[in-house]
């Protein structure tokens, strides 16, 4: 089910096109299109094993799909790996760093390995972090070690960048920091950001674009503000004018049941909710779309 | 590259330094030991004719002149025997394999075990050229630092052996010289293969290390078996003579050949071990020997004869008489005879044949890089 239809203008930096992916009998990735804005920070939502991660090692040519393409600013990373990922700035899910070299050998290593890497840029980014480049990289911080993570990915000047997850290891303030400097990036390089989180706080601030992904479909795919005025949650079983449920799930205290609703296509999202309704949080619309298809869902985190 | 290898040797701080320090103690400690042999100056002549300590009676009184050869000799042998020798030898022989091994087994499974892989892989476009440079790391650290050890095995040897050329000998050929930079990168290559396809350090070592001693224990029968039969040639009369089969003693022609196979005739019609016994069985005379007497030596008893009572072709005794048995022939011309005749590698053809046996630990190294480099390609950074 999707909202907004994808890439409504322009070139799509991601696109993916009935992709499916099997690990085993264990389907990770089930005919999924998808499809990137060129410029967009997407937040790509989910719970553990929703496919997330599955989805941006396919990107990366980590993993090669069952069938399906995927095309990464328009080359598929399967076929032409190396013109795939010379466009292509990734930050993995643990922030993994050499232990024996220091900051500024990862940056000689990016060099080496990457030809058109900015190493005075990724520097500059480090500087303004306070990140010594002598600092051996073992004995960085959590949030050092991600922000070296980011620079280097940063470095590449690449046009899509792919986070999996880069915050799920990062106390409250190293996450805003990070979010920061991902976001002065992208808007001084124009360039599209794909960010992973199974936290839906962590995202909401730092994106435009939401995709949730659960059972290895996507659920939804639209703007942040769409999702956000085309929901509606009500404690019982009594809709807004118009709308069609999505889902249902335990409230906080895990005392009611509530229910997602999103509104017909033609309703004016900025009409008075009834009575028993009130607009849904971005947290509501995700948990609302996680749980179709599961009865009553549990709390996303 | 330049970059690139110099980081990885800093990423593999460990194992480089470790690997260099052990074979420039080895080269050391191989140099120190061949100067202590060497320093010894004992003349040829005196290894030549010393017998382990034994003076025969019969050949007279013991001049001074002997008796100092004697002690030379002594000393020299005692110094071969002494267990630093043995450990330098030993090490001399294992150490261009492990130390490919350590080199290679973290190449690439530290990587994937770490995480530090997807960084890297994520980076650069192609893998392969990842791997090119980690590998060109490990080979520039290990090629120089193997030759050291190898030719300080060769003046080792040159050393152990007074009279032998070792470039012209096959005298522990593949333990020494050049052909311990092909084990070195043998080991190498075969342990980064496994480290690419299992992805895993340890499991990589010790399967490396188990295929790597095994492979070692049976090059040398296999290559005389199979490979190198073909070009043995019957061995010069002369050489026979002055220097038996091969010389892994001191003195000698200078020389020494590589015993390959042999065969064996009687009257001029080849035949096999089994008939050489049956024809020892049948044509030797064993009888009962009385008990020795307390002064006898060994030499009064005529064993000069090749069918002796150790000879395969003894008859098993009903009893063991207290003196033993005594084998001999009957008096028969020795054209009829068993003969046996010795195919080896002259060592002459040294060089051309450790160039043949480093190309074949060459081509295998190839062959386990060509598989890393296949599935470097192929396999997931985790």
């Amino acid at each position: 089910m999707t909202l907004g239809g994808g890439a409504s203008t322009g070139t799509a930096a991601l696109a993916a096109h009935g992709l499916s992916k099997r690990f085993k009998k264990k389907v990770a990735l089930d005919k999924v299109d998808l499809e990137i804005p060129v410029g967009s920070v997407t937040a790509l939502v989910g719970p553990n094993g929703a496919g997330k991660t599955t989805l941006i090692r396919i990107c990366m040519a980590f993993e090669r799909p069952n069938s399906g393409a995927v095309e990464v600013d328009g080359v598929d990373p399967w076929k032409h790996r190396s013109e795939a990922l010379r466009r292509v700035g990734y930050v993995p899910q643990t922030p993994a760093v050499y232990r024996g070299l220091s900051v500024e050998d990862h940056l000689s290593m990016a060099r080496s390995l990457h030809s058109s890497f900015d190493v005075d840029y990724a520097r500059r980014r480090l500087d303004q972090l306070g990140i010594p480049l002598d600092q051996r990289a073992d004995t960085l911080s959590g949030g050092q070690a991600a922000q070296l993570g980011l620079a280097v990915a940063l470095g590449t000047r690449a046009k899509v960048l792919l986070l999996d997850e880069p915050l799920a290891n990062l106390d409250p303030l190293a996450r805003r920091e990070f979010i920061q400097v991902l976001l002065d990036a992208v808007k001084s390089d124009g360039s599209t950001a794909l960010l992973s989180s199974h936290i839906v706080t962590d995202v909401e601030d730092a994106c435009d674009r939401l995709v949730i992904l659960g059972g290895g479909k996507v659920r939804l795919d639209c703007p942040l503000e769409e999702a956000r005025q085309a929901h509606r949650l009500t404690e019982a079983d009594s809709p807004p004018a118009g709308a069609t449920a999505v889902g249902s799930f335990l409230s906080k205290g895990g005392k009611d049941i509530l229910t997602l609703w999103r509104l017909a296509p033609g309703a004016d999202p900025s009409a008075e909710p009834g009575q028993q309704s009130e607009t849904a949080s971005l947290e509501d619309v995700v948990l609302g779309y996680l749980a179709a298809g599961r009865g009553v869902g549990l709390q996303l985190n | 590259m330049l970059s690139r290898i110099r980081l990885t040797f800093k990423q593999h701080r460990f194992e480089t330094i470790a690997v260099a320090a052990v074979c420039v103690a080895l080269t050391a400690a191989a140099l120190i030991e061949a100067y202590r042999l060497n320093s010894l100056n004992v003349p040829l002549s005196c290894l030549q004719t010393y017998q382990g300590g034994f003076i025969d009676p019969s050949q007279g009184p013991v001049t001074a002149a002997q008796a100092h050869c004697n002690e030379l000799a002594k000393s020299f042998f005692d110094t071969t025997r002494s267990l630093d020798m043995n450990l330098v030898q030993l090490l001399l022989l294992l150490v261009p394999l492990i130390a490919g091994i350590v080199v290679g087994a973290p190449l690439v499974a530290r990587e994937i075990e770490q995480g530090t892989a997807p960084l890297s892989w994520a980076l650069s476009g192609s893998r392969r050229r990842w791997l090119l440079g980690k590998v060109l790391a490990g080979v520039l650290l290990l090629a120089p630092l193997m030759l050291a050890v190898g030719l300080a095995a060769n003046v080792l040897e040159g050393a152990l052996n007074p009279g032998l050329n070792p470039y012209a000998s096959f005298s522990n050929y593949l333990g020494r010289g050049v052909p311990d930079v092909f084990w070195a990168l043998a080991a190498f290559a075969g342990t980064f293969a496994l480290g690419t396809l299992f992805g895993r350090t340890m499991p990589a070592l010790v399967v490396a290390l188990v295929v790597c001693f095994f492979a070692r224990a049976a090059w040398d029968a296999g290559m005389t078996h199979f490979v190198l039969r073909p070009f043995a040639v019957q061995q010069d009369q002369q050489d026979q003579q002055q220097s038996g089969i091969v010389i892994y003693g001191p003195g000698g022609s200078g020389s020494a050949d590589m015993y390959v196979y042999s065969k064996s005739f009687i009257d001029g019609k080849e035949v096999t071990d089994a008939q050489v016994n049956d024809w020892y069985n049948q044509n030797m005379v064993c009888a009962p020997m009385p008990a020795p007497t307390s002064g006898a030596s060994a030499s009064s008893t005529d064993l000069s004869s090749p069918d002796a009572s150790s000879s395969p072709g003894a008859p098993a005794a009903p009893d063991n008489p207290p003196g033993g048995f005594a084998c001999q022939t009957p008096t028969i011309d020795p054209s009829h005879m068993p003969q046996q005749v010795m195919y080896v590698l002259p060592g002459k053809w040294y060089w051309q044949t450790v160039a043949f046996e480093s190309g074949l630990l060459l081509l295998g190294a190839l062959f386990c890089a060509a598989i890393a480099f296949v599935w470097v390609d192929r396999r997931r950074p985790y």
